[in-house]
C-alpha cells in the first residue's frame, strides 16, 4: 500500500466563473468587477461550495450567478440581512455581498450601519456607478446633485450620498474603494477585505457605460485614479482615512481607506463562545418544556 | 375570577400566585392578563378561571369580581362581565356604598366592601401588600389552596429577604380572616383537583418558542413588537444552549431576511411578529416562496388595522396571512387553538415548512399567547421531525435544484455541499435556478409549487372535529375563538342540540374535501371568529359551498365572545328551522 501525499486542491481564477453569460451591457464596469472577484477568490482558495454570495437587485446584482458558488440574488435592498442569517447559521462559508449603490445606500440603505455593528464575518462589495442602470437611468442615492436624469430633468436637487464616509462614520473596520481601471489593484482590495477578520466594505467604481457621465468612464478613471498608498496614507489611522473619504465625488482615491490593525471580536466569535458556554449546562432538547413545571 | 386595578396595584401579581397556585395543586387553569397600552400605570387587570376539568377559554360572566377602584374595574367593560350570580369585592376606600356600586342592569348575588388597602398597611406597613390581602380573601372565601399559595409567596419573596415574605404572609392571612368572619351567604369552595400531580403553567409565547427549540430550530431572526416579543425573548435565553443563536434584527425586514438566509444555509429557521410587522416581512415571504425555502413566521395577532389595539387579542390577519403576496402564491397557515396545542401546532410548522419547502405561517393570538394555562407534562417521543429532502450522491452529479418531480419537491442542497452549487433566486428560474423569462418555464413552475403543497388539503389530522357526522347543526372556529366554541358545542350537546363542531389547525389552503364532507349533513350553523369582517367565513365560502343556513358570527376583537353568545344563537339557528319557511324562503330554494 502506498501512500501518496496529495497536494490541496488549488484554484484559478477560473474555476469560480460559471457558464451563464452576463447580461450585462458591452464594457460594464461590473465585468471587471467579477474578473476581480474570481482572481481574488482564486488567491483565497475556498472551494467554490464553500462560498455563498447574496446580492440584491440592480444590474450588478446579477453577479452570483456568474461564480460558481452557491448564490442567492434575493431582493432589492435586503441581501445584507439574508448575507448575515447564512454567516451566523453556517460561520464555515465564505460569505460575499454585492449589490448597486440603490441596493445599499437607498432601498437597503437601514441595513448598512447594523451589519457593521453587528461585524459578522462578512465582506460587502458596492458597485457604485452613480444611477439606476437597470431600470435606465434615473437618479440613485449617490449620484451628484445638479444630475440631469429621467427623474431629473432639472436637475437632482439631493446631496450626493458618500459611501465611504457612511461607512467609516458607522465604525467600521475595514473600508477599500477600487476600480475596473486598475484591475490588480482591484482584486488585490477584496481579497485583503475577504481575509480581513469582520465586517468588510469595499466601494468599487464601477462604471454605467450606458446611462453613466463621461468623466465616470474607465479611461477616466485611468487617468484620474490616486493609489493611496502612494499617496503615504496610513490605513490605520481613521480620522485620516475620513478626511479622504470626504473627497469621495471629487477624486477617485483606490486602496484601503482604513483597517482596523486590532479588529475587535466578530459576532460569530462571540456567538461560539456563548453556545459553549451555555450548552455545557443545558437539558437536552426533549426536556425543554421542564422549565414550566410548577415545582 | 376577573380583577382589576391601576398598574402599581399588583392585581396581576395577585392572579399569578394565584394561578401559580392552582397549577402546583393539579388544578386546571387559564389566566388572560389585559392592560392599557401604558408601559407603566394605566388600568390592568386579569381573569383567572379554575377547573377541576379542562379549561377550554377564559369563562363568561365572573363568578367572582375583585375591583381595587370602580374607574380602573369599569375599563375594562365586557372584559369583566358581571352578572346576578357574581359575587363582587371592592376596596371599601372607594367610598362607594356596597348598594351603589357603579354596575349598570346588574344586581350582584353578594357585595363586600373590604378595607384592602387598610388591611395591606396594617400588615405591611405598605399598601404594596394589598395583592397578598386579595390572595387570602380567595382562599378564605373559595377554599384555593391556601397553602400552595403561602408557599408560592415564600418562593417569590425568597430573594427579597424575610421580612417583606413576613409582612406578606400577615397580609395574606388578614384577608383570610376577614372573609372567614363575614361568610358567604351561599357557600362557594372550590372542589379539590381530581388529578393530583402538578402541572405545567406557561403562555403561548413561551411554548411556540420551546417548541421550536424542540423541532430542531437553530436561528430566530426578530425584531420587538407586542404581543409576539416573548417568542424572541424565549429565544434569546434559550437557542444557544442548543447551539443556535438569535439576530435581534434592525427591522422587520432584516429579521425575517436573516432567518430566511440561515434557511439557505440549511438551518431550521423561524421569525415572529404581529401584523404591523408581517406587512413588512411581505416581501420576502414571496421570496421564500419562489426560492421554496422552508421558514417558519408567526404572526401574534392583535386588533387592526395598523397599530390599532397593540394589547388586545383579534383574528384580523386571515386575509393578509393568505393574500398579502406579489404573484401567485401559496402558502400554509396554520393556528394554534390553545397554550397546550400550540406544541403540536409549532412542530407540525416546521414538519410541512421543511417537507415541502415553503414559509409556513403560524397565526397565533394576542390571547393564547399571552395567556398563561394548566398543561399536563408533555411526552416529547411523540412528536417526530421532519427534515428536508437532501440531493443524494446520485442527484449530485448533474443537480438540478429546481428539478421537476412528480409530487414538485426537489431534492435541496445548501452552501457547504459539494455539488449542490445553485444561485437561488426571487427572480423566475429553470429547473438549474438560472433566470428566465420564459413564459412555458413559468407556468410550470408556479405550477410546481402548487402542487407540492396540495397534499396537504388531505390531512385530516390538521382538523378536530367532534359531534354526530349526521348532526344537522355546526360550528365552525378557529384560534383562541376555538376554545369558547368548544365549551358551547359541550353546553349546546348536553341541551340536546345535535351539533358538530370543526376546528382547524390548517386553515389556509381552504381544505376543501373536508369541509365539504362535513358541511353535508349541516342545515345552519355558525362560523365564529374574532374580527369585524369574519375572515375566515368568507374564505370558506371562496372555496366550499357553505350551506345557506351557516352564517358568520364574527365580534370585533377585544370584545369577547362567550360560550353562551354562541349557544344562544345556535339556538336560534335552530329554532328558525323549525318554523316553517315563507313564501319567499322556497321560491329562492327552488
Amino acid at each position: 500500500m502506498t501512500t501518496t501525499n496529495a497536494p490541496l486542491p488549488t484554484y484559478q481564477a477560473k474555476d469560480y466563473k460559471s457558464e451563464l453569460k452576463p447580461i450585462w451591457c458591452p464594457g460594464c464596469g461590473d465585468f471587471g468587477v467579477v474578473q476581480a472577484i474570481y482572481r481574488a477568490l482564486a488567491a483565497i482558495g475556498r472551494p467554490p461550495h464553500e462560498i455563498a454570495f447574496v446580492s440584491g437587485i440592480g444590474c450588478s446584482s446579477r453577479i452570483p450567478g456568474y461564480t460558481t458558488a452557491y448564490g442567492f440574488n434575493s431582493v432589492h435592498g435586503r441581501a445584507l440581512p439574508i448575507a448575515q442569517g447564512i454567516k451566523v447559521a453556517s460561520p464555515e462559508l465564505l460569505v460575499l455581498v454585492a449589490g448597486g449603490d440603490g441596493d445599499g445606500f437607498s432601498i437597503g440603505g437601514g441595513h448598512v450601519a447594523h451589519a457593521v455593528r453587528r461585524n459578522t464575518d462578512i465582506t460587502y462589495i458596492v458597485m457604485d456607478n452613480q444611477i439606476y442602470g437597470l431600470t435606465k437611468g434615473q437618479l440613485s442615492p449617490t449620484s451628484p446633485k445638479g444630475l440631469h436624469t429621467v427623474t431629473s430633468e432639472y436637475g437632482s436637487l439631493e446631496e450626493a450620498v458618500n459611501p465611504l464616509l457612511y461607512v467609516l462614520a458607522y465604525g467600521a473596520n475595514f473600508v477599500a474603494q477600487g476600480t475596473p481601471a486598475d484591475m490588480a489593484g482591484l482584486a488585490e482590495v477584496i481579497e485583503a477585505a475577504i481575509r480581513f477578520p469582520g465586517f468588510s466594505f469595499v466601494n468599487v467604481q464601477s462604471p454605467c457605460v450606458t446611462f453613466g457621465e463621461d468623466d465616470q468612464q474607465v479611461k477616466n478613471h485611468r487617468a484620474t485614479m490616486q493609489s493611496l498608498a502612494k499617496l503615504g496614507h496610513d490605513p490605520t489611522d481613521r480620522l485620516a482615512a475620513m478626511g479622504l473619504a470626504q473627497k469621495y465625488g471629487k477624486e477617485l482615491h483606490t486602496g484601503v481607506f482604513y483597517k482596523n490593525p486590532d479588529p475587535p471580536p466578530t459576532m460569530n466569535a462571540l456567538i461560539k463562545e456563548r453556545q459553549q458556554v451555555l450548552s455545557e449546562k443545558a437539558p437536552p432538547r426533549s426536556r425543554i418544556f421542564d422549565r414550566f413545571l410548577q415545582t | 375570577m376577573g380583577m382589576a386595578g391601576s398598574g402599581g396595584d399588583g392585581i396581576v401579581s395577585a392572579g399569578e400566585s394565584l394561578i401559580s397556585a392552582a397549577a402546583y395543586e393539579g388544578y386546571h387553569a387559564m389566566m388572560t392578563k389585559s392592560f392599557g397600552s401604558q408601559v407603566r400605570g394605566g388600568e390592568s387587570s386579569c381573569r383567572v378561571r379554575l377547573s377541576t376539568a379542562r379549561v377550554q377559554n377564559p369563562g363568561g360572566t365572573l363568578d367572582v369580581a375583585i375591583a381595587l377602584n370602580w374607574e380602573d374595574f369599569l375599563k375594562f367593560g365586557a372584559e369583566l362581565p358581571v352578572s346576578g350570580d357574581t359575587v363582587v369585592i371592592y376596596d371599601s376606600k372607594t367610598g362607594v356604598e356596597p348598594g351603589q356600586i357603579p354596575l349598570v342592569g346588574v344586581t350582584p348575588k353578594e357585595v363586600f366592601a373590604v378595607p384592602i388597602g387598610e388591611m395591606a398597611r396594617r400588615a405591611a406597613g405598605t399598601d404594596k401588600a394589598k395583592n397578598s390581602v386579595v390572595l387570602g380573601l380567595i382562599a378564605g372565601w373559595f377554599g384555593i389552596a391556601p397553602g400552595s399559595i403561602v408557599r408560592g409567596l415564600n418562593k417569590k419573596f425568597a430573594k427579597k429577604g424575610p421580612e417583606l415574605l413576613a409582612a406578606n404572609e400577615r397580609a395574606f392571612h388578614l384577608g383570610e380572616e376577614f372573609a372567614k368572619e363575614h361568610p358567604l351567604a351561599t357557600p362557594r369552595a372550590m372542589a379539590p383537583p381530581t388529578s393530583s400531580g402538578s402541572k405545567m403553567l406557561t403562555d403561548g409565547n413561551d411554548m411556540c418558542a420551546a417548541a421550536a427549540i424542540l423541532a430542531g430550530c437553530e436561528f430566530f431572526g426578530g425584531y420587538p413588537i407586542t404581543p409576539s416579543t416573548e417568542i424572541m425573548q424565549f429565544f434569546t435565553r434559550e437557542v444557544w444552549k442548543y447551539g443556535g443563536a438569535v439576530v435581534q434584527a434592525e427591522d422587520e425586514i432584516a429579521s425575517i431576511g436573516a432567518a430566511l438566509g440561515a434557511s439557505f444555509a440549511g438551518k431550521k429557521a423561524m421569525t415572529a411578529t404581529s401584523g404591523p410587522g408581517m406587512a413588512l416581512k411581505t416581501e420576502i415571504l414571496g421570496l421564500a416562496t419562489i426560492a421554496e425555502l422552508p421558514l417558519v413566521i408567526v404572526n401574534v395577532q392583535r386588533g387592526g388595522p395598523s397599530t390599532g389595539l397593540p394589547t388586545k387579542p383579534e383574528q384580523s390577519d386571515l386575509f393578509q396571512a393568505a393574500f398579502s403576496a406579489s404573484g401567485d402564491v401559496l402558502r400554509p397557515i396554520l393556528a394554534p387553538t390553545s397554550v397546550a396545542d400550540t406544541v403540536d401546532v409549532t412542530v407540525e410548522a416546521f414538519n410541512i415548512a421543511e417537507h415541502y419547502q415553503t414559509p409556513v405561517i403560524l397565526l397565533s393570538d394576542q390571547e393564547i399567547a399571552q395567556r398563561k394555562e394548566t398543561v399536563d407534562p408533555i411526552d416529547t417521543s411523540r412528536f417526530t421531525f421532519i427534515e428536508r429532502k437532501r440531493p443524494t450522491a446520485v442527484d449530485l452529479q448533474s443537480y438540478a435544484r429546481f428539478r421537476m418531480t412528480e409530487d414538485g419537491i426537489s431534492p435541496i442542497s445548501h452552501p457547504g455541499m459539494k455539488g449542490g452549487n445553485y444561485q437561488g433566486a426571487g427572480i423566475e428560474h429553470n429547473e438549474q435556478g438560472n433566470p428566465t423569462a420564459s413564459g412555458k418555464v413559468h407556468a410550470a413552475m408556479n405550477a410546481k409549487r402548487f402542487r407540492k403543497l396540495a397534499p396537504l388539503q388531505r390531512r385530516r389530522d390538521l382538523f378536530r372535529i367532534d359531534g354526530d357526522p349526521d348532526a344537522p347543526f355546526a360550528l365552525v372556529s378557529w384560534g383562541s375563538i376555538a376554545g369558547v366554541c368548544r365549551e358551547a358545542y359541550l353546553r349546546a350537546t348536553a341541551e340536546g342540540l345535535a351539533v358538530k363542531l370543526l376546528v382547524p389547525w390548517l386553515v389556509y389552503p381552504v381544505a376543501e374535501e373536508i369541509y365539504r364532507e362535513f358541511f353535508g349533513s349541516v342545515r345552519a350553523g355558525l362560523v365564529v371568529e374574532a374580527s369585524h369582517q369574519g375572515q375566515l367565513y368568507r374564505i370558506l365560502r371562496m372555496y366550499v359551498d357553505v350551506p345557506r343556513g351557516v352564517t358568520s358570527f364574527a365580534r370585533d376583537g377585544a370584545n369577547p365572545i362567550q360560550p353562551g353568545d354562541v349557544v344562544a344563537r345556535l339556538r336560534a339557528a335552530a329554532l328558525a328551522l323549525q318554523s316553517p319557511p315563507s313564501a319567499q324562503q322556497i321560491a329562492c330554494e327552488e
